[in-house]
């Protein structure tokens, strides 16, 4: 079982990385990331944090846009073309597929995540820039975040068309930054229907504003690592519950 | 005795619609048992259930109710998979992979040890005579390179039953006549295999016994003599001076005719010849040949989908 579970998370990466949307989005990354150092021009005093938040922000953007691209078009994709067929009729639980499948999406990112951090910290080091734990950090927590998220853009998937996933995907990343504030307003709201509302989309969507370490990333600031520690673990409790969900929806699922 | 297929009563519906309301029957208390070392045909029409069957056996669709057993054991058991290969219709690899890749992650799938493996693949790769082409990308492969790199990937493992779906679709001649003789070689190694397609010259070929479905139902089952020596005897009457309007206003009976130039070529059953001579003659019509018609299995299916009226597709329930 581990042979046929590293086959398939192995296939997933070596589909990535020969993908062209892929090798796009890594190229530019490295684009922006370099370019970013052009900011030097317009920046007068506040060049190194500057420098941080657009890097790291660069990284976030393409990174989770790679992220929904990968985790909502996989699986339908191996529906819609039948190649699924040939797998599933493997001596290969479906578990084992869809588990290794998204193995393979996150082992993905976090080569092309890596990539993107080490040019990233290439820019720092050129312009002089302080280098902190808390980038690391901020990076480290990024995967986190992309874990949730293709967890979620799996789950989707194993019942519904890459379309249908992509765009739940792309709306659960938007409300989860936004649940905390939708939590707030709905705490001050009068409207007893709005108020429940926006309390129950901050306890069901994700607050993805727990894995955003960026701003303290820019100002060089340290974390408790009790905090640290609790949001990875609220990261994985999440991820995990929303796999074993999609696992038992793909497994019940007819392919026609 | 376990056999490598066992099918009882085995019906499926499925539920079709945004809201899950329309149903479906696609399969209806189907029997069938397929015997170890033998090629078993499955013959029908579109929609006949041939492709939810071979889904059901295979553990990508369930059923509704019944029984279907691979050696004895639920298709849902990684055990029964390990023992089968399968090629579906329209097989759609991972294009980006090579096809040795390919084959190489379907032997690891089907449990081929890692010693084992870079021989095995290669083995089969040479024996679908994919050699000098399976370092390319799948993408780049013709149709009868993707269906010859997917009986690779079918076999790999060393599969005791080879569950093939229309292996030989879209063929040319050549490509045609490879396939079956790697399924003939495949026999001859042991493996039992359920052959499912249209094309009937194939099944003649390699079959050993048939079943012929139509709308869910099994409507015949035997060997391929036995259906079609046991089916009504033809004969093929040669009909000439006599236009084809003319003949059918004489009402004899008959199971097919075709205008061949001046001539009309016409199939009846052996009962009726008599009564056809005799109309023809006294019409003014010249009968320039007689023969014996073999009932071929194009026949047999034909008569069978007429008796089920022409059950095509699935039942709306």
């Amino acid at each position: 079982m581990i042979a046929a579970f590293s086959a398939l998370m192995l296939n997933g990466f070596r589909e990535a990385r020969r993908n062209r949307v892929t090798l796009a989005v890594v190229f530019f990354a490295v684009l922006l990331l370099l370019g970013s150092a052009f900011l030097t021009e317009v920046t007068v005093s506040t060049f190194d944090r500057v420098l941080v938040d657009v890097g790291l922000g660069v990284m976030s953007l393409l990174m989770v846009l790679l992220a929904i691209f990968l985790s909502s078009g996989l699986l339908g994709r191996e529906i819609e073309r039948r190649t699924i067929f040939m797998m599933v009729s493997k001596p290969v639980s479906r578990a084992t597929f869809l588990v290794a499948r998204l193995a393979g999406t996150m082992l993905t990112l976090a080569v092309v995540l890596a990539a993107m951090g080490a040019t990233f910290f290439l820019v720092l080091m050129l312009y002089g820039t302080r280098l902190h734990p808390t980038q690391f950090l901020a990076i480290g927590m990024l995967w986190m975040e992309l874990l949730l998220l293709c967890s979620i853009g799996f789950l989707i998937s194993s019942f519904s068309t890459p379309m249908i996933s992509g765009l739940v995907t792309t709306c659960v990343f938007f409300a989860g930054h936004l649940s905390p504030d939708m939590y707030w307003a709905a705490e001050r709201s009068k409207n007893l229907p709005l108020k429940y509302l926006g309390k129950a989309i901050y306890y069901v969507v994700p607050n993805l504003e727990r894995f955003n370490y960026r701003p303290r990333a820019t100002y060089f600031l340290t974390q408790p690592a009790g905090e640290v520690l609790l949001n990875i673990g609220y990261g994985l409790g999440y991820a995990i519950a929303a796999t074993a969900l999609a696992v038992i929806i793909f497994q019940r699922r007819d392919f026609k | 005795m376990t056999h490598p297929i066992e099918v009882h009563q085995l019906s499926k519906t499925y539920r079709l619609g945004f809201l899950m309301n329309r149903r479906v029957r696609a399969l209806d208390k189907l029997d069938l048992t397929v015997r170890e070392g033998e090629v078993f045909g499955l013959l029908g029409p579109n929609g006949a259930g041939k492709s939810t069957t071979i889904k059901i056996l295979l553990n990508l669709v369930r059923q509704s109710s019944g029984t279907a057993l691979v050696f004895g054991r639920e298709p849902s058991s990684a055990d029964a998979r390990r023992l089968l290969g399968y090629l579906p219709e329209n097989p759609a690899p991972y294009e980006y992979l090579t096809g040795r890749e390919f084959v190489t992650l379907a032997a690891t799938l089907g449990g081929v040890s890692s010693a084992d493996r870079p021989a095995r693949v290669s083995q089969v790769i040479e024996m679908v005579g994919m050699g000098q082409h399976a370092s390319l990308q799948i993408r780049r492969y013709s149709k009868g390179m993707l269906q010859r790199i997917c009986l690779a990937q079918a076999i790999v493992h060393r599969p005791k039953l080879l569950i093939l779906d229309e292996p030989t679709s879209g063929l040319d001649p050549v490509g045609r006549r490879q396939i079956r003789d790697l399924i003939l070689e495949e026999r001859r190694n042991g493996t039992t295999i359920l052959f499912c397609t249209h094309v009937i010259p194939d099944v003649e070929a390699v079959c050993d016994r048939i079943a012929v479905l139509v709308g869910g139902n099994r409507v015949r089952e035997g060997t391929v003599n036995e259906l079609v020596t046991s089916s009504v005897p033809l004969v093929e009457v040669t009909v000439e001076s006599l236009s084809r309007e003319k003949f059918d206003a004489l009402g004899v009976p008959f199971n097919e005719v075709h205008a061949i130039g001046e001539r009309l070529l016409v199939r009846t059953e052996d009962a009726h010849t008599q009564a056809l001579l005799q109309k023809v003659l006294a019409a003014g019509g010249r009968v320039t040949r007689l023969l014996p018609a073999r009932f071929s299995l194009e026949d047999l299916f034909i008569q069978a989908m007429n008796e089920s009226h022409h059950r095509v597709g699935g039942r709306l329930l």
